[in-house]
């Protein structure tokens, strides 16, 4: 089972990475770099979107559309801590919205060693980690953020 | 002077709580006898246009393709119109919607909209995770409390409401569903009881979400112009209004409103030609005690951020300024999505009526009659929100006057 640690290889994590979410994450190609989410952004009204869209829900165009890497690391706006679980997860685990730097709100599972270090203002990184089990009992990866401090 | 072109004729409801031994079809059956049984001067279901079924979760009961069909086919109108509505957690004032929409539009003089939800049949797990199954980016621990738990954690940062506050809206609509002989729930409890009920989603405890609950309740309705026909207590749809907002909840800039609600009660206000001041009482979405102290302040009962006092000042209660719930609400009446909205608007119509004692001929009248709240200016508000993103809001307005 591969860990999160940026030592393991991009391709051992990415065999359980969620197929649906595999457009949506660029894996590190080196042990240097880190996981990232892939949004895009209006050149004309320079508003981010993710998950990626079609159209611009400002300008109504789709031809100013633009992939972008974004940013890592954020801030948190609001999270929970859930007890009840649906199926596939363990409680207790803890989700929250975290806000990027490019005005940008991703809804994530959250990785803490203490529910009680959760709180709003608090800078988190993205990862890569286990999200869920699906049916067959196979573990599904996808992104999470943990805390982080500079 | 209200919308007014819909006039309600009969309502009918049947008692929440788990069903176990009731199916989909008896559930709805029976609810319908109950709207059709409760016409003043008698009905004829013949001449019922066309019908309207709302039902959010059919996969959770066995019956994925539920199709309008199964109403009219099971209740001797086969032959009729029939559409189907999904539309969240307002499902059941979306369909109380189309079905004034459908006599407006001077297509039909007389319809049915009809409401149900079995939600016991399925697990708690299985039912927490039907709303995201198959969905990438959701399908990573959302629930429909992860929606909502968030919004108590920001509105206490920012306003500084308090659990305590959060725990009166519990306390408030068991009272009230004491009263109330549909309720799933019919017990009092204490602010203790919500604090030291198992957390469910941290701030959120057991006693501060509303129960799963199996439930249907019915509707008729008829142009205004013909109500004398079937009644002489006419109540009538002085507005409605629907309100939608951003697919994702992470999309939302505020987590401290509902802008799917303050869409739908403008749309509602400015049709009925009032404003939240006329609204004698209400039954508003507490589907967690944090969404009714936000609905406070959607719905213009008080200013942005002031819910938690308006409840710890007693004013949502009944006899308060403005009594919120008298059912019991989500929290203790239960909250089958497709019933919820057309049992909050038979709650309403018997509160216009003055008949909360009979309660359509169900229950003790010396207990039902403890929920009956003041009419005064005679405007009663209905208001569901939820759906992805918490995004869809239903307000619906009514009235016992005339014109």
């Amino acid at each position: 089972m591969p860990t999160h640690e940026s030592g393991s290889t991009a391709q051992s994590i990415e065999e359980y990475i969620d197929p649906r979410l595999k457009p949506l994450i660029k894996m590190p190609e080196s042990p240097s770099e880190r996981p990232r989410l892939i949004g895009n952004k209006c050149k004309f009204c320079k508003e981010y979107f993710f998950p990626k869209r079609v159209l611009c829900p400002n300008c109504l165009k789709e031809e100013g559309l633009e992939d972008v890497l974004l940013s890592h690391r954020g801030r948190l706006y609001t999270y929970c801590i859930v007890k009840a679980a649906p199926l596939g997860f363990s409680a207790p685990y803890a989700v929250g919205y975290v806000d990027l730097p490019e005005g940008l709100r991703i809804f994530s599972p959250l990785t803490v060693d203490n529910e009680k270090e959760l709180q709003i203002g608090m800078d988190l990184e993205l990862f890569v980690d286990k999200i869920r089990e699906d049916e067959t009992g196979k573990t599904v990866y996808g992104y999470r953020f943990r805390p982080f401090s500079i | 002077m209200g919308w007014n072109k819909v006039a309600i004729i009969g309502v009918g409801l049947i008692k929440f709580g788990e069903l176990f031994e009731k199916s989909w079809e008896i559930m709805v059956e029976e609810a319908y006898l109950n709207a059709i049984n409760s016409v003043d001067k008698g009905f004829n279901p013949k001449d019922i246009e066309a019908a309207w079924l709302g039902d959010c979760r059919p996969g959770a009961h066995g019956s994925q393709t539920l199709a309008g069909v199964s109403l009219v086919g099971n209740i001797g109108l086969a032959g009729i119109p029939c559409t189907h509505i999904e539309n969240g957690c307002p499902t059941g004032s979306d369909t109380f919607r189309n079905g004034c929409l459908g006599v407006a539009s001077g297509v039909y003089d007389v319809v049915l909209v009809v409401g149900a939800e079995k939600m016991r049949d399925k697990s708690t797990a299985e039912l927490l995770s039907l709303a995201s199954q198959g969905h990438p980016i959701i399908q990573r621990g959302e629930t429909a409390m992860t929606m909502f738990a968030p919004q108590a954690i920001r509105h206490m940062h920012e306003y500084g409401t308090t659990k305590e506050q959060m725990a009166m809206v519990a306390v408030k609509n068991h009272k009230n569903g004491v009263y109330d002989p549909y309720s799933h729930y019919r017990y009092e409890i204490t602010i203790e009881d919500v604090y030291k009920s198992p957390m469910v989603c941290s701030p959120l405890n057991l006693l501060d979400c509303c129960p799963q609950t199996d439930g249907a309740a019915a509707a008729i309705l008829c142009r205004a112009d013909m109500a004398e026909k079937y009644t002489d207590k006419t109540v009538y749809v002085a507005g409605f209004g629907m309100g939608t907002d951003v697919f994702y909840v992470h999309e939302k800039e505020d987590f401290t409103e509902f802008v799917a609600s303050v869409r739908a009660a403008k749309q509602a206000y400015s049709m009925a030609g009032i404003g939240p001041g006329d609204i004698d009482v209400a039954e508003v979405h507490d589907c967690f005690t944090i969404t009714e102290i936000i609905n406070y302040e959607d719905l213009g009962f008080c200013s942005k951020g002031q819910g938690g006092k308006l409840i710890e000042k007693g004013e949502t209660y009944i006899g308060g300024r403005i009594p919120v719930n008298p059912s019991g609400g989500l929290i203790s009446k239960g909250h089958p999505l497709g019933a919820t909205g057309i049992a909050q608007i038979s709650e309403l119509f018997w509160q216009l009526r003055e008949e909360v004692r009979a309660s359509g001929g169900f229950g003790d009248p010396a207990i039902n009659e403890k929920r009956q709240v003041e009419i005064k200016k005679g405007y009663a508000l209905q208001h569901n929100v939820g759906g992805r993103g918490i995004s869809n809001s239903v307000v619906t307005i009514l009235t016992n006057k005339k014109g």
